[in-house]
């Protein structure tokens, strides 16, 4: 029943895959996206991943689909824009490029002992004296375990990385005062707006002073 | 039916070469970013398939396979936020977001 969930979960995947890359209009492109992180998901489940099943749709079909369908109409691209110039060659060209890398990983994937003599991916998973928490791998409490102990300094890299990710976003898409007159002014009553009130305070107090 | 960890890797090839596909064939810079989230996803898928295949055989840290898609989990999200506030500080600029039309270096 797994590997058949599996198999069926692996074909979807592929097709959405492919119809992602394919679409001319992105929010099609978005929209099959999420059905190939479903599915990603399913195969997670599986593979006895629970938690990272969770996570990939909470992350993924949830986060950054809503960020990138928010940019998708935040720009509200027209046909004309979404037009691509791609030249026949080109898509060949990639799509050439593309089947190379396919057959050659498969020819790597092939040769290797250690993937011919990997055990089933569906063998039994029996806990021994050296592991006895085996069983449980995968599952929320033994990831939170291992994350937190063994793992610390990578978690705490990440979360300095998704910080400067957080500070490079907020810069790069922050609306820049123009300085050399280029550009959209900011509006002269707006400026006034802003240092009233204290100035109005400020005047206040210094009569209530005198 | 027999789940290997060759047909997994297999099919994580297949949605590896689509992603790379994507990258080279498209112009529009926000299916480029979806092409290198499916890339992404397929080496999490492999390194998920990795980690239940040598599961029985008791290794020593059974966690660390998912833990390191956790971390590209989240090094991909910060990659998508970063890559779409890029494109809409390009579309501010230049009115598309078509790779094609944006052939220069300065800003």
């Amino acid at each position: 029943m797994d590997t058949f969930v599996f198999y069926i979960a692996g074909v979807i995947s592929v097709v959405a895959a492919a119809l992602v890359v394919t679409r001319r209009n992105p929010i099609y492109s978005a929209i099959y996206l999420v059905l190939f992180f479903t599915m990603i998901s399913l195969q997670f489940l599986v593979l006895r991943a629970p938690f990272l099943a969770v996570v990939q749709v909470l992350v993924y079909a949830g986060a950054i689909m809503v960020l990138f369908l928010f940019v998708i109409m935040l720009l509200n691209l027209t046909p004309e824009e979404l037009k691509e110039a791609v030249p026949r060659s080109r898509k060949l060209l990639a799509g050439g490029l593309a089947l190379v890398l396919f057959v050659l990983l498969v020819a790597a994937i092939r040769q290797s002992p250690t993937v011919r003599n990997a055990p089933n991916l569906t063998a039994p998973i029996v806990p021994t004296e050296a592991a006895p928490t085996l069983g449980q791998a995968g599952e929320v409490a033994a990831i939170g375990e291992s994350l937190f102990t063994t793992h610390t300094l990578a978690f705490e890299v990440t979360s300095v990385l998704i910080l400067i990710a957080i500070l490079g976003a907020i810069y790069l898409t922050k609306k820049r005062r123009p300085d050399n007159g280029e550009g959209t002014r900011i509006p002269t009553g707006l400026e006034k707006q802003e240092v009233s009130p204290g100035h109005v305070v400020a005047t206040d107090t210094k009569e209530a002073e005198s | 039916m027999i789940l290997s960890l060759s047909f997994c890797l297999y099919l994580t090839a297949a949605l590896f070469a689509i992603g790379v596909y994507g990258v080279l064939s498209r112009q529009n810079l926000i299916v480029i970013l979806m092409s290198l989230e499916l890339m992404l996803n397929a080496v999490n898928l492999a390194l998920v398939a990795f980690g239940r295949a040598f599961l029985p055989s008791a290794p020593p840290d059974a966690n660390g396979p998912q833990i390191f898609v956790i971390i590209v989990l989240a090094v991909a999200a910060a990659e998508a936020a970063v890559g779409l506030s890029l494109l809409l500080a390009v579309y501010r600029k230049w009115r598309t977001t078509n790779v094609g039309q944006i052939d220069m270096l300065k800003g």
